[in-house]
């Protein structure tokens, strides 16, 4: 029991002392799961919207398969990048592998489906009288695309969190197309993997603690964001 | 000028709307009595462009969003009564929106409930806010399903008012009840269940 007070004990100094090679592996983690994320948004919302609202060939089948990525596992989609990205691999010539843009590629691929799935759960559960209400009121495509995620911002938010949570957390991807390279391409879950495997417990768990202390940063900033604005004239 | 004739809604196989004939020229007001289940609502969907599966003859000449529908139990968008009110007016892009906004939420008696959240009113209140968005965008043609339930006796006397003074618009709205003979109204239906037909009175 005492090397986890004492683990906790390293963990608090280290973050609190602002240890530099633990808020570089966090900063990394921040902004490649972040852009992961933002991208998988980006093509996730519309996809998802599109599979809640348009009856289209296949339709059924790519949510079925969306569900079933939410449970890939991610050293699965780490092998899958590796194969892609290596030097002989379709995507070799980019020559991404063993950089955090390799690692943003892989966490897209696992923050997609679970973006388009809650997306299009939370959009089709929706009141049918969302649509004829904006529709009647003169509402055009676009305008009508925009309610139907503002009136399910708060499923879309959770999409958003869910992702975020997955992509910051995972380990296959960042160490088998990102390689852990200290200074480069280690994110705090591999660091934390390899700090705990050198027996250095307690940096493994200031790690730990602090990739919790993001995804709690995380979950405040985007409920806030959900929160409704008053707008009065 | 709506020109309806031999209307006919089938769902599943059961018919669940029927009207033989009804007829009304631009700027009239007209009411839909019937019971509950007679297909009411459903001949306001048809001519408000929301259900477009029926046999028979159907012509608005009004576009589609020229037309405004309001359910019986209306739906609000997340915000406030103001942005809610707003809603239409940007969806036009018209201009002096504002003003239209305050216009329409003083006419209906909400104007002190602008910045309130939907979340916070009540049954009437949001039924009202609902019409004052539907006015607010100066649709040809307004559709109100049962505008006067949940309604107290001010409320409906404020609904009945817009109604009557409303100069260019034609206005259908339904009632279980024939209730609203006080109003100038220019057609009144009776409808009642498909099998047994409809008739204009």
């Amino acid at each position: 029991m005492n090397y986890i007070w004492e683990g906790l004990r390293e963990a608090g100094r280290l973050i609190f002392t602002l240890d530099p090679d633990v808020l570089d592996s966090a900063w990394r983690s921040v902004w490649i799961s972040s852009a992961a994320v933002g991208l998988a948004m980006l093509l996730g919302i519309p996809l998802g919207l599109a599979l809640a609202r348009k009856a289209f060939l296949g339709r059924r089948a790519v949510i079925v398969f969306s569900r079933a990525a939410m449970a890939v596992p991610t050293v699965f989609v780490g092998v899958v990048c590796y194969a892609i990205f290596n030097r002989s691999g379709p995507l070799g010539p980019l020559e991404i592998l063993m950089t955090p843009w390799a690692i943003v590629v892989g966490e897209l691929l696992l923050a997609l489906p679970i973006i388009i799935s809650l997306t299009h759960n939370a959009v089709a559960s929706l009141d049918v009288r969302v649509g004829e209400t904006a529709w009647t009121l003169g509402a055009g495509r676009l305008r009508r695309c925009a309610t139907y995620i503002s009136e399910a911002r708060s499923g879309v938010a959770l999409a958003t969190l869910t992702a975020f949570a997955r992509c910051v957390t995972e380990l296959g991807v960042a160490m088998i197309v990102g390689g852990n390279l200290p200074g480069r391409t280690q994110t705090l879950a591999t660091a934390a993997a390899q700090e705990n495997s050198k027996g250095e417990f307690a940096r493994g768990l200031a790690m730990g603690i602090l990739l919790l202390c993001i995804s709690l940063g995380v979950t405040c900033l985007i409920a806030r964001l959900g929160r409704e604005r008053p707008t009065s004239g | 000028m709506i020109d309806v004739e031999d209307l006919c809604v089938t769902k599943e196989g059961n018919p669940i709307c029927a009207v033989s004939q009804f007829r009304l020229a631009s700027g009239q007001v007209a009411i839909a009595i019937g019971k509950n289940g007679s297909g009411k609502s459903t001949f306001l969907r048809v001519l408000a462009g929301l259900e477009t599966s029926f046999s028979g003859r159907c012509k608005v000449h009004f576009d589609c969003r020229e037309r405004v529908f309001v359910h019986q139990t209306p739906y609000l968008f997340r915000g406030t009564v103001w942005s809610n009110v707003m809603y239409g007016l940007r969806a036009s892009g018209a201009e002096r929106r504002e003003e239209t906004v305050h216009m329409w939420m003083a006419r209906l008696g909400i104007d002190h409930l602008s910045g309130r959240n939907v979340d916070q009113l009540s049954g009437g209140e949001r039924k009202r806010t609902a019409l004052a968005r539907a006015f607010a965008v100066r649709a040809k043609l307004i559709l109100l399903d049962e505008p006067f339930s949940e309604m107290d006796d001010a409320g409906a006397a404020t609904i009945a008012e817009v109604l009557c003074h409303n100069d260019d618009t034609s206005i259908i709205f339904t009632s279980p009840s024939d209730s609203y003979h006080k109003l100038p109204i220019a057609r009144e239906m009776r409808i009642s269940a498909p099998s047994m037909g409809a008739a204009e009175a």
